[in-house]
């Protein structure tokens, strides 16, 4: 029996041994395993999402997000160091070849040295080639040894995001940049929210050799960034950024700015900032048209709206020049060209003239014994806070009161020539904006609307700030006023004999730090809008010229842009109104869709209607309809391009595009008047089309 | 079916044997259940598409207990009858195996058969078990003669050597549990206090440098020539095996070991017994034992609780439905549930002994043991590497690892034995 209590007591033994060693692992060393627990041998890795696109107003991109590869090579891979590294060494000539065909940028001689060093390191993460493209790392992928992946070829491929704005240099600074080490700037970060989308997350755990593979069924997918589409019309936004960029490289200034604003609404259709480069050349580096200065004599539209709508003048009334100077206190009020023989002339004439004597005295004499309403006055117009445009960084305009430390008793009449105050060009836009829009001042902003997929989520309409800025009296004194000034007054020379316009020219003294107003550094300003009679857009152009600079009035340095962009654009509006018109007519006389041959047909015979031309029952067809007869004509559709669907219904028109596999925004409602991308271009996946009705 | 039958039928079986039996198998199988349950699940579907292996594990069980059945309404006499023709058939299979088998995992142990996977080398654990016990139970051994012993020695090993070829060295090594059985049966206790030693001088073979071990050698033989020089001046012979052992140790410390680990071993096994010792510290090869030992040891006292733990449950722990299935248990239950369920063995283990004991006939005693080492010999092994006490050696832990093979082996390892025990008062030859 001693031999079965032996079996017995080594039985029990190895199961105390075993429970002894659970003990200790579970309980004794317990801390030291549940620290190597899950931490360390897991991992969340963010899992980006695609951030959205900025479009213009009429669908374009102007700023989106591509892939590009870091190309990496795991020189440890198990693949190449088998067999004494057989595959590395049998692949590494054909691969330095077609690396040195593919990217160029060293020989194959060069790109085998630098294969063999990275082997010899045994680096398991050796950057090979930053930043190419999809469709190079396509090729990649399929090189010799690179086509066994990343065990047995050792790629590490890593994407990243890039974002580029395709319109490059237009209105660069308000789309704005989305950046990895740094705070993002324009709409870029004013949407960010909206255009980050929610990074996804993924579980990894650590496998053998120190890499990191998902853990199935624990990802968390990234939700995209939604789309933005911004009032910005990219056609205007050139215009506008062309005309700036011309007058500052032929004036050498050091920065300007021109914004665009459709008056009804107050969207901004265009906004350019340029600044000089250290080079010399001009690059969208700030968001001047946010910044605040000394605005100069386009506020004087402030002091006039002022004096007249508190009664103190009317335009017909006279004011005395003074041949233009005018001492007051201390100082003495220069016009910036003397106005010799000038004494009494209309308040009209004055502003016509700009004439800071004239100014100063208005101010003066209506508001010396109450300075403070004068100010009441232009906080009423809102000169006193930031326009609340939806970019970041816009700054905050000064106006001061009595109360104020640096007011003088000289403070009145200066801040009525545009003088010790601090406003932005935006906020000059918006009260010009105000006048040309019957006195209704409105919010100036970017953004129409927020889409996720091409349906909007988020759409922002016109805001109003004002209902009526000044009594319907003054408003039409101040559009004389300003016509005036374009007909004989300081920018007499921009007149235009096809359409009339207004607006303000400004000259304005900058200080230059310490060295105060020494270096004769002029701010050329001019504020106005187009067409006089039926304002559809203002415009505000404010340039900052060198030192001595020999051109510097406004109306010679800004008011020229101004008048550039006012043609073009009257020129394009011209344009566009003919075909429209006629298009019209035709349509309201019997209303045609292309559509499908074969319901054309029915309709037709059921109507007993006239018909013309080759209908096919499977084609699209268009029609045409001249004096009672209808005419139709097939429309041409070819597999993988982009569908032609000007002329049809919604519901045709999106059959079509959708299975084409193409995104669509539409615009209005009727039929298809125009598509963003043309019928017949080159399919391309997620495309985004937009499509007009009327 | 009358009421007379139905007493016959359940009539003679264990209970104790019968619900251990039942409670590890389901133990079992709600941790391959919590090996591979992820939230979400469609437990329903995977059940009946047998999408997963707890599914698979369950139709398995269906199939076993079909087998049980069929054992218990069999006669005890059939497998007296049958040992040695089902121990041809066994070695027959092993040998076809070898040829026609399908590598699964590196081992070439695998047949195929309609779809399912089937593992011979489980398998002739039983037909073994049944021809040793034949054999020593038959009228004509006599186990202290030096050629029944070989005999019965070679009985275990020749699968033992063909399992080897197969390249399934674990399985291959649960035949020497064998010698437990053949110990019990008047095998000397020599042979043990030999095997002990053997694995001490491997072990010291590769932990202690080789050339010191020689001088330890040395000195204790001198020590002991000393001691017993009075002894050897009586008897020369003495001297002459002392310095045999002195010889043969020194030898294989210095030359086979080193030899066998070189050139014998495959680098993974090789590998693996360093792991163990503490002697390989490269994560790759430490990976499987590290993932083990921070599953069971991040469990503490209590557990994390059932389908809790993150290390299994996040498949760090690799095989772990099959050879690492204790990990579940000892990340969600912790300690506790680690003693609770080692007890289920120890007293399913106790209690074949127990059985054994009251045999009448060696045939069934000798069968009984055999089961007992088999168990034990799997359930140790399997544990031990699981945390670190032994090196991973690929064998599953009976009833509860994910296997068709060996659940269905065990099970009529223990049905068979439950069906002679039935008979006890029989005397089977």
């Amino acid at each position: 029996m001693w031999r079965v209590y032996l079996c017995f007591i080594g039985m029990v033994l190895f199961g105390v041994a075993i429970l002894v060693k659970v003990f200790t692992v579970q309980n004794v060393e317990g801390n030291y395993w549940r620290s190597m627990a899950d931490s360390l041998h897991t991992r969340y890795v963010n899992l980006d999402a695609d951030r959205g696109t900025i479009y213009s107003e009429e669908g374009r991109m102007l700023s989106t997000s591509i892939p590009y590869f870091d190309i990496r090579m795991d020189f440890a891979a198990d693949g190449l160091r088998d067999k004494n590294g057989k595959i590395f060494k049998d692949n590494v000539d054909s691969l330095s070849i077609c690396l040195s065909r593919l990217f160029g940028d060293h020989t194959a001689a060069e790109y085998k040295q630098i294969l063999r060093e990275g082997y010899k390191s045994k680096d398991r993460y050796f950057l090979l080639k930053r930043d190419i493209l999809f469709t190079q790392y396509q090729q990649l992928r399929t090189f010799p040894m690179f086509r066994l992946g990343k065990n047995k070829g050792g790629l590490i491929a890593e994407t990243k995001n890039k974002r580029i704005n395709p319109f490059k240099l237009l209105a660069n600074r308000t789309i704005g940049l989305s950046r990895q080490n740094a705070q993002n700037v324009g709409l870029e970060r004013t949407y960010d929210e909206y255009l980050k989308g929610v990074t996804g997350k993924r579980l990894m755990r650590r496998i053998a050799g120190g890499t990191f593979v998902p853990v199935e069924g624990y990802d968390i997918e990234p939700e995209n960034g939604r789309d933005i589409i911004t009032t910005l019309d990219v056609n205007m936004q050139d215009i506008v950024e062309t005309a700036l960029m011309n007058m500052m490289v032929s004036n050498e200034a050091e920065h300007g700015t021109c914004i665009l604003m459709e008056v009804k609404t107050g969207k901004i259709k265009a906004i350019a900032n340029l600044g000089r480069q250290p080079d010399g050349s001009y690059f969208e580096d700030m968001n001047y048209a946010l910044q605040v200065a000394e605005p100069g004599s386009t506020f004087k539209l402030a002091t006039v709206i002022s004096v007249l709508d508190d009664k103190y003048y009317t335009m017909n009334d006279q004011v005395n020049l003074n041949e233009g100077r005018w001492q007051i206190g201390r100082r003495t009020v220069f016009d910036s060209e003397p106005h010799p023989g000038q004494t009494n002339v209309t308040v009209k004439h004055a502003f016509e003239l700009s004439s800071n004597v004239g100014m100063a005295k208005l101010a003066y004499q209506s508001y010396s014994k109450r300075p403070n309403d004068f100010v009441a006055h232009l906080r009423k117009l809102r000169l006193d806070k930031p326009t609340g445009i939806d970019l970041v960084g816009e700054g905050k305009p000064v106006i001061k009161n009595t109360k104020s430390r640096t007011w003088s008793n000289t403070s009145l009449p200066w801040m009525a020539f545009g003088y010790e105050v601090l406003i932005s060009p935006l906020q000059t836009c918006m009260l010009y904006n105000a006048v040309a829009n019957n006195g209704t001042m409105m919010k100036p902003y970017l953004v129409n609307a927020i889409m996720d997929y091409g349906q909007p989520v988020k759409e922002f309409e016109p805001e109003v700030v004002l209902d009526s800025i000044c009594t319907q009296s003054t408003l039409k004194q101040v559009k004389l006023m300003l016509e005036g000034v374009v007909t004989n007054g300081t920018a007499k020379a921009l007149w235009s004999p096809y359409y009339k316009f207004a607006g303000k020219t400004g000259t304005a003294l900058v200080a230059n730090g310490s060295r105060g107003y020494a270096d004769k550094i002029y701010q050329s300003s001019f504020a106005g809008y187009f067409p006089a009679n039926d304002p559809q857009y203002t415009c505000v152009v404010v340039i900052k010229n060198k030192p001595h600079a020999v051109k510097f009035y406004g109306g010679a340095v800004a008011g020229p842009v101004f008048r550039e962009v006012a043609d073009k654009l009257y020129a394009i509006a011209l344009e566009k109104q003919k075909p429209m018109r006629a298009t019209l007519a035709i349509d309201t006389l019997l209303a045609f869709k292309t559509g499908q041959g074969r319901e054309w047909k029915e309709i037709l015979t059921t109507l007993n209607l006239p018909m013309q031309g080759n209908v096919n029952n499977n084609s699209w067809v268009s029609a045409k309809v001249d004096d009672k007869k209808i005419a139709f004509s097939p429309v041409q559709q070819t597999k993988g391009s982009v569908p032609n669907v000007t002329g049809m219904g919604l519901k045709d028109a999106l059959y079509l595009l959708e299975n084409a596999g193409l995104r669509v925004i539409i615009r209005g409602a009727g039929k298809v008047t125009n598509q963003s991308i043309p019928g017949g271009a080159q399919l391309e996946r997620n495309q985004t089309i937009v499509i007009e009705l009327s | 079916m009358n009421r007379r039958q139905q007493i016959k039928l359940t009539e003679g079986i264990d209970w104790p044997i019968m619900g251990l039996y039942m409670g590890i198998v389901f133990v079992g199988l709600l941790s391959i259940f919590a090996a591979e349950y992820r939230e979400g699940d469609n437990i329903w579907y995977d059940i009946i598409h047998l999408t997963k292996n707890y599914s698979r594990q369950l139709m398995w069980l269906g199939v076993s207990a079909v087998l049980a059945t069929i054992i218990w309404l069999t006669d005890s006499k059939f497998f007296t009858a049958t040992a040695n023709l089902l121990y041809a058939g066994g070695l027959l299979l092993l040998l076809l195996v070898l040829g026609i088998g399908k590598d699964v995992k590196g081992s070439h142990s695998w047949l195929v058969i309609g779809g399912f996977q089937f593992q011979p080398a489980e398998l002739t654990k039983l037909c073994t078990n049944l021809a040793l016990a034949k054999y020593l139970s038959s009228l004509e051994t006599d186990f202290t003669k030096l050629r029944s012993r070989l005999i019965a020695v070679s009985l275990a090993l020749i699968p033992c050597a063909i399992i080897i070829l197969q390249s399934e060295t674990g399985l291959a090594l649960v035949y020497f549990s064998f010698f437990l059985v053949m110990y019990r049966e008047g095998l000397p206790g020599v042979l043990l206090v030999i095997a002990f030693s053997g694995i001490v001088l491997v072990l010291s073979a590769l932990l202690v440098d080789k050339n010191i071990l020689f001088i330890i050698f040395s000195v204790i033989t001198a020590l002991v020539i000393y001691f017993s020089r009075r002894e050897i001046k009586r008897n020369r012979s003495r001297l002459a095996l002392i310095l045999a052992i002195w010889a043969f140790c020194s030898v294989f410390v210095m030359f086979i070991v080193p030899f066998a680990f070189t050139k014998v071993l495959k680098d993974y096994q090789v590998r693996r017994i360093e792991v163990m010792l503490g002697k390989e510290n490269d994560p790759k090869a430490t990976y499987n034992t590290r993932q083990s030992m921070i599953a069971i040891g991040s469990g503490g006292f209590i557990g994390k609780g059932y389908l809790k733990g993150t290390q299994t449950r996040y498949d760090f722990v690799p095989e772990q439905s099959t050879d690492f299935i204790f990990c579940t248990i000892g990340e969600d239950f912790g300690f506790l549930g680690s003693v609770l369920f080692i007890g289920l063995y120890v007293a399913l283990l106790l209690r074949i002994i127990f059985v054994a004991e009251r045999q009448r006939s060696t045939f069934s005693r000798v069968y009984a043991y055999g089961v007992a080492s088999i168990v034990f010999f799997h359930m140790a092994i399997n544990i031990s590497m699981t945390i670190g006490l032994a090196p991973v050696i690929g064998i599953p832990l009976p009833l509860v690892s994910y296997g068709g093979s060996s659940l269905m082996t065990f099970t009529m390892l223990i049905f068979i034995m439950l069906r002679l025990d039935a008979d006890r008062q029989m005397v089977l030859r």
